[in-house]
């Protein structure tokens, strides 16, 4: 049987906190809005930046939770009733990216694009 | 690229045994809110001389935002290929950051199993670690484990464990998955999947098929799991 060395163990935790803290100085990221009325998202189709990490803020105005779900962004949300959340995404090669409400996938449907900026933008 | 290599190489340094079938299922870092599931887990471990069947059947419950908990039966067949309820689990997952908020995505799991017979017990901290790559996900996972009890001596063992996933579909996500613990190395192809039912009601399923490469001989481990959410 093996037993861990103790300070090995420690070492190696403080190692990982560090790689995580390291990462944890984020730019500052552009933020989108959508909001979620009668289980229908507005704006049905949301424009993003090629190649950059993006912050979603969904805003759910409806009396009912509803969850954010997306395969294709692999996100899985749950938003509370009259709450907003916050869903970060990216960086995301250019294409259409479907999302859908879990709850009413009928008409809570969106599309997230994905579109290089124009550097004279 | 280089932070992750380290990473993964750090990881990998953690050279204690684990007990047991090492091959089980790689945790995500991620937490549902109000889910609830149903899970079947099924391991099966054949080596020259013998076959380790283990089994698990459990019910979770998301808590609280973040944290989840699971109970689990555990059955196993003995060494008169009996197959009984050997032992009894309860784990809590636990998300710690947002999904793609960070660098990476971070989690933790901490596991209590009493063996049902000799009073033995097993407790376990996991630390959980999920990396997108645009299609794929890089999940990483490290145990420390603690055994005490009435047959068992006391001590300390932990477990590593891969998986590098292809999102292809949700149906069919391919992985090539890799454990290891003191004398075992196992690495093979596994995948899983989803399908959607309706609203939060939706079966999971994932299956690998791990050989050990660390020694000579045969030591084949194939498992899956089955979960229904609602």
């Amino acid at each position: 049987m093996g037993s861990i060395k103790p300070f090995s163990t420690i070492y190696s935790c403080i190692t990982l906190l560090l790689l995580t803290a390291s990462s944890l100085a984020l730019a500052e990221l552009k933020v989108f809005t959508l909001t979620l009325e009668n289980h229908v998202f507005t704006p049905q189709e949301i424009q993003i930046p090629a190649n950059q990490k993006v912050k979603l803020v969904i805003e759910n105005k409806d009396d009912l939770a509803e969850e954010f779900d997306s395969f294709d962004l692999n996100r899985e949300r749950v938003i509370f009733a009259n709450k907003k959340a916050s869903i970060y995404i990216g960086p995301l090669e250019p294409g259409r990216y479907e999302f859908f409400g879990e709850f009413n996938p009928h008409t809570a449907r969106g599309y997230v694009v994905v579109k290089e900026e124009n550097k004279d933008d | 690229m280089n932070k992750l290599l380290t990473l993964i190489l750090l990881l990998m340094s953690f050279n204690a045994l684990a007990d047991g079938i090492v091959v089980d299922r790689v945790y995500h870092p991620y937490v549902t809110v109000n889910e609830r599931e149903f899970e079947w887990r099924f391991m099966s471990s054949q080596t020259d001389d013998k076959n380790i069947l283990n089994q698990k059947l459990g019910y979770g419950h998301a808590i609280f935002e973040k944290v989840a908990v699971e109970f689990y039966i555990i059955g196993e067949r003995d060494q008169n290929d009996n197959f009984a309820v050997s032992g009894y689990e309860l784990e809590s997952r636990i998300m710690l950051t947002e999904q793609g908020q960070y660098w990476a995505d971070w989690g933790a799991v901490i596991e209590l199993e009493k063996a049902n017979a000799n009073e033995n017990y097993e407790a376990s901290v996991g630390l959980l670690f999920e990396k997108e790559f645009t299609k794929t996900s890089l999940t990483l996972n490290l145990f420390g484990i603690y055994e005490w009890g009435k047959t068992i001596e006391s001590e300390w063992e932990t477990e590593f464990r891969l998986k590098y996933r292809y999102r292809y579909m949700p149906e069919i996500q391919p992985s090539i998955e890799l454990y290891s613990g003191e004398d075992f190395v196992g690495i093979g192809p596994g995948f899983m999947g989803v399908h959607r039912i309706e609203g939060q009601r939706q079966i999971k399923w994932e299956a690998g098929f791990i050989t050990e490469v660390a020694h000579s001989g045969k030591n084949h481990t194939f498992r899956f799991a089955f979960e229904y959410e609602f």
